[in-house]
């Protein structure tokens, strides 16, 4: 089965936040950050579930795990906080959970999905700058959308600008 | 005892967006999503603040007991009382100022945080008592846009539903900032427009703000200067031919008296009025005139004494671009709060009825009488600053439900020495707000989501949001306080409701544009019905699509011309002070604060001031400054940023802001000055 994840689609964001406090009312800290940038840019960053993760081969105990929708995903109970793989990872995203001593990170909201339910970011995500699914179908559909504007660009005769208002 | 999924509405912003509040043992243990109604607002989506909404319910901080002042006005010292003592104390008042300085000493306020029921209770509560000084904290939110465009189309509300505004070819952010303070209106329809369909934006506000890194053209008016542009636009319009002339004849009146008002005012002098450049306003007023136009107006508009005039520029604009009575176009009033459309509805103002007439008609006082049963003053009382200017004088008591009006009107100092000269202050509220600090009574509130009742969003939706959770300690609804009151006071036989849907039965035979939102249908279609409902199921999606609500049908173009601004910066202050809101706060912050998840990313007010103004007064970013004008000053950080123009600076309005604000009001709106007020701003050593 083709793997799940979120997709930042980060031109969408206007940095409300809404992610953050989901993810906060879920599991206690937010486990997603939008960064700001002094230019109003702004970019939701959360665990990539790297398909060839490090933190997984790294993780002594086996507490990482993948799980049946692709996420890498933990097992609180077998973590001992040693933290390799925020050693591991290329990105920084592994934190320590100083109450309980263990690691946190992403799960992609593995409560949520076993309800059916949707990341709670994505839920709130007033935007839809982040997208949950199959990760190729989301990047299709993009890509779709991107050929769609051109054709209907190229018909209005504005060929080049097409390339800028996408 | 299991968890259960209570359908909600949203309680912060009027956009209506509808979720699921968990409640376990009536309590709310967190919000889920409402995925499973497609046809809701906000399409399952939730901005930070909605996410966050079942925080502050919780709150320690919550009032549980009726409160009895014991200390001095101010000073927040009470002790409790129970409920019977309360309103025994209460009835006693209202009889003793009643007997000796009349029923008109007496003065409401109702609120846009509380349900339409308990707004009709409020208004009706003030009227057995024999006063029609009655009012809400939100005079200083719609009172320019919303007669404006009752003077042109005969009711202010938005014309089209939600889903015309990604048909738009052309979006307007006029002194508006949805982004931040819509996020699910900017999600779900605006940001369609303009990243699916290619729609220009156009945002004319002196900050950049979150939506402007989407703009196409960006006009940066002085605060209170937007006026000199609409009327430059206008003349752009109409002297260019560019307006829809097809529209104009058939279905408006006065545009010669239009033409003629704005023929002097070319972009080049609106320029010099309002640092714009003139070929800036005049490519706005040409993409506006030819495109199908969704246009978001609010608070930069509207906050100004001069903000009638602007308004109605704008509408006029609106009018004679044919951007009107047709689908894929937008514009309207945008309340601030969940439930604004509840009080300007049910007629809570110093001189309406719930049915929407005036109190001086007598045919319809007559109409109201025979259905409430009691006689209704006749005379037109005051809005809320001239109340409060006549505190001491002719105002001896007031009752405030639901309002901050220490913090949330403009020139909160002189309020506050206002507030400490009445006789007699009830305030009814969730949380002890700095206006309960001046109160002689304070009575506990249930919050939203301790009661059942309705809400109407800014798209026009009527829907109902349902008890998810018991009230803390000894905290009763809103409209269950009033009905106990009301028997204290003799008046039981006109206030007999055991529950909301009592009340909303009574409003679908009072007001006629609720006829058809009965509790029922309002059940069964969480989505609601779209104002006016005049029965069940039916709903009017498009407004003006044939006529306007004007007597004739037409629109009524209005003349309009430039007003100065109350204050301009001069030598002593000589920046323009502007504010703004932030999207994990709200208001005067009574709910925000308590909510630890906002509270946390939102912590502090802030003062931008530009790059170039900065350097001259050797101000950095994080650097404490006193930010001053006429009225009073306040300490505050700064940031030095871009996001504003040279000579201006702005502050979030949820702290402190109102200690500098101006409390001269237009003649006719009674709008004050909170937008654009004089100031000067000195580095403070630490």
């Amino acid at each position: 089965m083709a793997h799940k994840k979120i997709f930042l689609d980060y031109k969408r964001c206007i940095g409300c936040k809404a992610c953050e406090v989901a993810c906060e009312m879920t599991h206690g800290n937010a486990r997603i950050k939008i960064f700001e940038f002094p230019d109003l840019f702004t970019v939701p960053f959360n665990c990539r579930h790297c398909e060839k993760a490090p933190c997984l081969n790294v993780c002594p105990t086996g507490a990482l795990f993948r799980d049946e929708d692709g996420a890498v995903a933990f097992n609180p109970l077998s973590c001992i906080g040693c933290l390799m793989c925020a050693v591991a990872c290329p990105f920084g995203v592994p934190k320590l959970d100083e109450e309980n001593k263990i690691m946190e990170k992403c799960d992609l909201c593995a409560d949520r999905r076993a309800e059916g339910l949707l990341p709670a970011c994505v839920s709130a995500c007033p935007t839809e700058a982040l997208k949950f699914g199959e990760i190729n179908e989301v990047l299709w559909d993009k890509e779709g959308k991107v050929v769609a504007n051109l054709k209907s660009s190229a018909e209005k005769g504005e060929g080049e600008k097409a390339l800028i208002v996408l | 005892m299991a968890e259960k999924l209570v359908p909600v509405v949203c309680p912060w912003c009027s956009v209506g967006c509808r979720f699921y509040a968990v409640s376990a043992n009536g309590y709310i243990r967190r919000i889920e999503f409402d995925y499973d109604h497609p046809t809701i607002a906000n399409r399952g989506k939730l901005c930070p603040k909605g996410v966050a909404s079942y925080q502050f319910i919780n709150s320690p901080q919550r009032l549980k007991k009726p409160l009895r002042r014991v200390g001095e006005r101010g000073e927040g010292k009470f002790e409790e009382i129970s409920w019977e003592e309360a309103y025994r104390i209460i009835a006693s008042k209202i009889k003793e100022i009643k007997e000796t300085y009349g029923p008109e000493a007496i003065a409401f306020l109702g609120s846009e945080k509380i349900t339409l029921e308990e707004n009709y209770l409020v208004h009706k509560l003030s009227k057995a008592i024999g006063t029609n000084h009655l009012d809400f904290p939100g005079r200083y939110c719609q009172y320019s846009n919303s007669p404006a465009r009752i003077a042109l189309f005969g009711t202010s509300a938005a014309t089209n539903p939600f889903e015309d505004i990604a048909k738009a070819e052309l979006v307007v952010f006029w002194g508006h900032n949805p982004a931040e303070t819509a996020p699910v209106l900017f999600g779900q329809y605006i940001e369609k427009a303009i990243l699916d369909n290619n729609a220009p934006l156009i945002v004319i506000d002196p900050r950049s703000t979150r939506g402007h890194k989407y703009a196409s053209l960006h006009l940066k008016p002085y605060p209170g200067t937007d006026l000199a542009i609409a009327l430059a636009m206008l003349n752009v319009v109409i002297s260019e031919g560019l307006y829809d002339k097809d529209f104009v004849r058939e279905r408006t009146t006065g545009f010669e008296g239009l033409k003629e008002s704005v023929k002097d005012y070319t972009p080049e002098w609106a320029e010099k009025i309002s640092g714009v450049p003139a070929e800036h306003i005049r490519k706005a007023a040409r993409l506006i005139a030819t495109k199908r136009t969704a246009f978001f107006v609010n608070e930069g508009v509207n906050q100004h004494i001069n903000g009638l005039n602007t308004a109605i520029a704008i509408a006029d604009l609106i009018a004679i671009t044919g951007n009107i009575g047709k689908e894929g176009v937008w514009s309207g009033v945008i309340p601030g709060a969940q439930c604004g459309y509840c009080v300007a509805m049910t007629g809570v103002a110093p001189n309406k009825l719930p049915t929407g007439k005036l109190v001086t008609d007598e045919a319809a006082r007559e109409e109201l009488e025979r259905l409430w049963g009691f006689p209704i003053p006749d005379w037109v009382g005051f809005d809320l600053t001239t109340m409060v200017r006549e505190i001491g004088n002719k105002i001896r008591m007031m009752y405030i439900v639901g309002g901050n009006i220490a913090k949330s009107m403009p020139n909160s100092g002189w309020v506050r020495e206002q507030l400490e000269k009445l006789d007699f202050l009830v305030v009814q509220d969730i949380f002890p707000t700095e206006t309960a600090a001046y109160a002689d009574v304070i009575l506990p509130a249930a919050a939203w989501f301790e009661k059942t009742g309705t809400a109407i969003s800014f798209e026009r939706r009527v829907q109902r949001t349902y008890k998810a959770a018991e009230a803390p300690g000894e905290a009763k609804p809103d409209w269950l306080i009033i009905v106990e009151l009301a028997k204290e006071l003799g008046l039981g036989e006109y206030f007999k409701y055991s529950h909301p849907d009592e009340i909303l039965r009574e409003i679908n035979k009072v007001i006629p544009v609720f006829k058809g939102a009965t509790p029922e249908y309002l059940a069964e279609h969480l989505e609601g019905c779209f104002f006016p409902c005049s029965e069940p199921g039916e709903g009017t999606k498009v407004l003006f699509k044939t006529a306007f609500k004007t007597p004739d049908g037409k629109a009524h173009l209005q003349p309009v011309t430039w007003r100065e601004p109350p204050e301009t910066p001069d030598e002593e202050y000589p920046f323009w002070l502007t504010n703004f809101r932030l999207v994990g706060q709200w208001h005067t912050g009574s709910m925000t604060f308590e909510s630890p998840s906002l509270k946390k990313r939102w912590p502090d007010e802030y003062v931008m001031i530009n790059p170039k103004d900065a350097k001259k007064l050797g101000i950095k970013t994080g650097d404490l400054v006193k930010v001053s004008t006429r009225r009073g000053s306040v300490l505050v950080r700064a940031e030095v940023t871009e996001h504003i123009r040279e000579g201006v600076i702005a502050m979030p309005f949820h702290w402190q802001v109102n200690f500098l604000t101006l409390d001269e009001i237009n003649e006719k709106t009674k709008m004050a000055e909170l937008k654009a007020v004089a100031a000067k701003v000195e580095r403070v050593e630490e």
